[in-house]
């Protein structure tokens, strides 16, 4: 996906990027790397020494600069989705590295390896392998002095670094932050902090939650920033921010509406930290003046693909740690091995993060294979997914040593816990999808959606809509996306079930549209429902899409990735299944109405809403 | 006139003598081989064989000859395994005059010999287990066409080489180490695979001080071998056996195990090391005792070794291994 291109820097000429199969002429070492016949071998160079006279030309002066060799934009992936339109080219799961970038990537994947599988290495020795790496800068462009890594590549060195989960979210702040800088601030700025952050000596922490408001009137966002007299902005409020660096990149509102990112440098004034607090008063900051909200909101996101990939590697440290206790033990005879049971629980796992593997490389493709990607609830529901699943997971893993061993099983499932709430919680990402897909899905179907919310007004139409939904009412959609003719013919079944769960979104929404209108955005408990669903399809898509790719170009073990997906897809199926129906029943049939009564009782009365078991009314 | 073609052809010229028929292929057209007179054989060497003979002639004559030859003289400069120096030979070939321009022309085997010449290569390559990859089939197409044999060849290739590639259970990387200790590992770690819970040590026979052999030894024994080597009973002697020969590809590697024989569950651990002779097996069993099984002071040890792997003299010094109770068995 990647080509390069050659960067003249004498300024006047403007030559044309050239890709990697051109050969440039003035590079003999570039060409020497893309031979692939002899003709560039020079035998006289290489027989026999000849002294070459030494020439200066700053014409030649080059430097190799990483551009993307992106596909056209495609129309947004899972949002379509919501709308029962699947974009069939993307189960051909995106390949994102050449051959090169592979090379370079293993190359530099060995040596962090080296440091970081070692858990005698101390903090010190692992910072040291990231600086010389060049991992600080990793998302920083070539001529920066960066790698001008793209999100697959981050990805996986964030595999291998989360070996320490501190120093992984540290360093997914810090590429995130990276990303959000050089797309926001000034040119000048931006050179002056680059040193600083490429060094690795100083990070930048990622300050965007707030506490919640604990008055009636009081708005949700309270950091503000005003210009002073000098001109210079000054920030104030308090943000949630677990990670304390130096930097720290600040969200916060101007002008009463706009929301605008901020750079607070090391040792501003005001700064107070306080517990996992950061408060600001009437601090100096350096406006990202140069990004868009939207594109701000999509670079912010790549953290939560950083959440799902962290949770999962804490899974697979989980599923780790259990084997080691698993294998030198026996039970009534037997190895422990050889229980079903654990061998199941070993299984699910497995599952579990082959499922949310595929569906971070697959986001991570969207991101750097199209122009302009629009994968930020994708990236949403990478994340969802890890740590749903995730944490449900390492629970039933660590049960089987946990009788034992309890204080280190508590150390594994605090630091899920604690990944899986890193910035937000569930309920409020799924919302977060719900509505995004909710409002596309909105648009597209606009007009049906009032016409079926007035029947007497649309007659004809109602008859036509009570014609063309009777498969959907009756759980069994017509197939016609034809996504098994896209992947491998052994899938088909799976294909199918991917198929149906699809068509029956776009029911799901018109049914929830139509039952409450604009207010839509407030049933919280079928929105989570549906971004569950959407959650879910999406995974399966991914690990369809891996699966067949694997096993059509002959990858090792791919007969074992084909029947991991097609067990994700089943079991996946029946909760889609099951999710989906809830939300098209509603909140009667679905029962929801007496859960939120319940709970709604409950806090009022603030005790328990019924009487003991053994309580009578008579004697 | 006759007399003197006569003449001609029973009068040999020196000069032919440097002319020899290419014993490999059947043609019958003669040609100089050009690989015969390199000093070194290498792969830089044979690519400039290439180059010289692509820059020598614009209208490159004799290519279908040239290819041949350099097909049966790979294995000579041990290139046959290099998928760079198949390109280079493909890429002798001229691009766009082979490829058929009318159906006839596509139905009748345009340019029959040249095709042939272009699947002996994918042939060869075959054979040898090198997978073609995308640019050859760029090249392929940019000189046959895709009506051409070749190209039908390479992606019958490109069909079955990725299934057949992996379907050892036992992996091994694309390469095979060059350094012996490197591979030992990897053998040691495919005969071990049956158990999981299998430690592979690797140790120096140095740590002992009676070793004659300075090399390495690397141990395989799983925490079961070990607690059943603790039981062993003192009057029972357990065996060492082998060589044994364990495959990796091409490459392949002894080792030997020791057993006790006469319980019912064998044990055994398994070894390989650098010179597999009787004293790196003696210092095998030292440092398995250093190492966590002290009970091999104690029992003695039988070699049984299907044949001497080496002329090594083995006798018992008592000086140098004061407490041992290993017996030597021939």
């Amino acid at each position: 996906m990647h080509g390069c291109k050659i960067v003249d820097y004498k300024g006047g000429r403007n030559k044309k990027p050239l890709k990697c199969g051109a050969i440039p002429e003035a590079s003999a070492g570039y060409k020497r790397k893309i031979r692939i016949s002899a003709i560039n071998l020079d035998t006289s160079e290489a027989t026999q020494p000849s002294v070459q006279e030494e020439k200066f030309s700053f014409e030649d002066l080059k430097v190799i600069e990483r551009v993307e060799n992106r596909k056209a934009k495609i129309l947004p992936f899972m949002k379509n989705v919501f709308i029962s339109i699947f974009d069939r080219d993307l189960l051909a799961y995106p390949e994102i590295l050449t051959k090169e970038d592979a090379q370079e990537l293993e190359k530099r994947l060995t040596i962090l390896e080296k440091v970081f599988q070692d858990s005698k290495n101390t903090i010190e020795e692992r910072k040291f392998a990231l600086k010389e790496t060049n991992m600080y800068g990793a998302t920083v462009s070539l001529t920066n002095g960066g790698l001008a890594a793209n999100n697959t590549e981050l990805l996986r060195y964030l595999e291998v670094i989360s070996a320490d989960l501190k120093l992984g979210q540290e360093i997914s702040d810090h590429w995130v932050g990276l990303s959000a800088l050089m797309k926001g601030l000034d040119k000048d700025d931006y050179k002056n902090v680059l040193d600083d952050l490429i060094s690795g000596d100083h990070t930048v922490s990622l300050c965007i939650k707030e506490t919640l408001t604990d008055r009636l009137k009081q708005e949700d966002f309270r950091t503000t920033a005003e210009l002073d007299s000098s001109g210079t902005w000054l920030l104030k409020g308090e943000k949630i921010c677990t990670n304390q660096s130096s930097y720290m990149l600040v969200l916060s509102l101007v002008e009463g509406d706009r929301v605008k990112a901020f750079l607070v440098h090391p040792g501003a004034n005001g700064v107070q930290y306080k517990h996992n607090l950061v408060i600001f008063n009437d601090t100096p900051a350096t406006p990202l003046e140069h990004v868009r909200e939207e594109d701000l909101s999509q670079i912010l996101g790549v953290s939560r693909l950083h959440t799902a990939t962290l949770c999962r590697m804490n899974l697979s440290h989980g599923v780790r740690y259990c084997m080691d206790y698993i294998k030198p033990r026996f039970f009534s005879g037997k190895p422990l091995m050889e229980m079903p049971t654990i061998r199941s629980v070993v299984g699910d796992s497995m599952l579990c993060m082959y499922a949310s593997e595929s569906a971070e490389y697959f986001t991570a493709g969207l991101l750097d294979g199209y122009l302009e990607p629009d994968a930020e609830i994708e990236m949403a529901m990478c994340r969802n997914f890890m740590a749903y699943h995730g944490q449900a997971m390492l629970l039933k893993l660590l049960s089987i040593p946990d009788v034992e061993r309890q204080q280190e099983s508590l150390t594994m499932l605090d630091s899920m816990r604690q990944l899986a709430l890193r910035g937000e919680n569930e309920d409020s990402v799924n919302l977060f999808i719900g509505m995004y897909g909710l409002h596309y899905a909105g648009r597209a179907m606009a007009t049906e959606i009032k016409q079926i919310r007035n029947p007497f007004f649309n007659p004809m139409f109602f008859i036509r809509k009570i014609v063309s939904n009777r498969h959907q009412e009756q759980d069994s959609p017509k197939l016609d996306l034809y996504l098994a003719e896209h992947l491998h013919p052994s899938l088909k079944n799976n294909a199918e079930s991917l198929e149906y769960c699809v068509k029956r979104m776009r029911f799901a929404c018109e049914t929830m549209m139509s039952r409450h209108g604009l207010e839509v955005v407030q049933a919280h408990t079928e929105l989570t429902r549906l971004a569950q669903a959407a959650t879910e399809i999406y995974a399966m898509a991914a690990v369809l899409a891996r699966a067949s790719r694997a096993y059509c170009i002959g990858l090792r073990n791919a007969e074992n990735e084909m029947k991991l997906a097609g067990c994700f897809v089943e079991a996946s199926k029946d909760r889609v299944k099951k999710l989906l129906i809830e939300v098209i029943d509603g909140e009667y049939l679905n029962l929801d109405h007496f859960r939120l009564q319940f709970g709604k009782k409950l806090m009022e009365s603030g005790e328990a809403i019924c009487e003991k078991p053994t309580a009578r009314v008579f004697w | 006139m006759a007399a003197n073609l006569f003449k001609n052809i029973l009068n040999v010229r020196s000069s032919n003598l440097l002319f020899k028929k290419w014993k490999g292929t059947d043609k019958s057209v003669i040609i100089r081989d050009p690989f015969g007179n390199r000093p070194q054989k290498t792969k830089d060497s044979y690519l400039q064989v290439i180059k010289m003979f692509e820059d020598g002639d614009p209208r490159r004559r004799g290519h279908v000859e040239f290819i041949y030859a350099a097909l049966s003289r790979m294995k000579e400069f041990g290139v046959q395994k290099d998928l760079e120096v198949y390109k280079a030979l493909i890429d002798v070939l001229p691009k766009g005059k082979f490829i058929p321009t009318n159906i006839f022309q596509a139905e009748f085997l345009h340019y029959p010999k040249q095709q042939q010449c272009a699947v002996d290569l994918l042939e060869q390559m075959e054979d040898n287990a090198v997978m073609p990859d995308i640019e050859m089939e760029q090249m392929l197409l940019n000189t046959f066409g895709r009506r051409g044999i070749p190209l039908r060849k390479y992606w019958r290739m490109m069909y079955w080489m990725p299934k057949f590639k992996n379907l050892s259970p036992w992996y091994l990387p694309d390469e095979l180490p060059r350094d012996v200790l490197e591979l030992s590992k990897l053998a040691i770690a495919r005969i071990t695979s049956v158990d999981p819970d299998t430690k592979i040590n690797v140790w120096q026979t140095e740590e002992i001080q009676a070793a004659i052999d300075k090399t390495w030894i690397i141990s395989a024994q799983s925490r079961t071998q070990q607690v059943l080597l603790a039981e062993q009973p003192l009057s029972e002697p357990l065996i060492i056996k082998g060589p044994y020969n364990v495959y990796l590809r091409d490459q392949v590697v002894t080792y030997f195990t020791l057993l006790g024989k006469l319980r019912q569950e064998p044990k055994d651990d398994i070894n390989l090391d650098g010179t597999s002779s009787r004293d790196s097996l003696l210092s095998w069993i030292r440092l398995l005792e250093k190492n966590d099984n002290p009970l091999l002071a104690n029992v003695p040890v039988i070699f049984t070794l299907l044949a001497p792997s080496s002329d090594v003299s083995l006798h018992e010094s008592p000086d140098a291994i004061p407490d041992d109770k290993t017996q030597i068995a021939e």
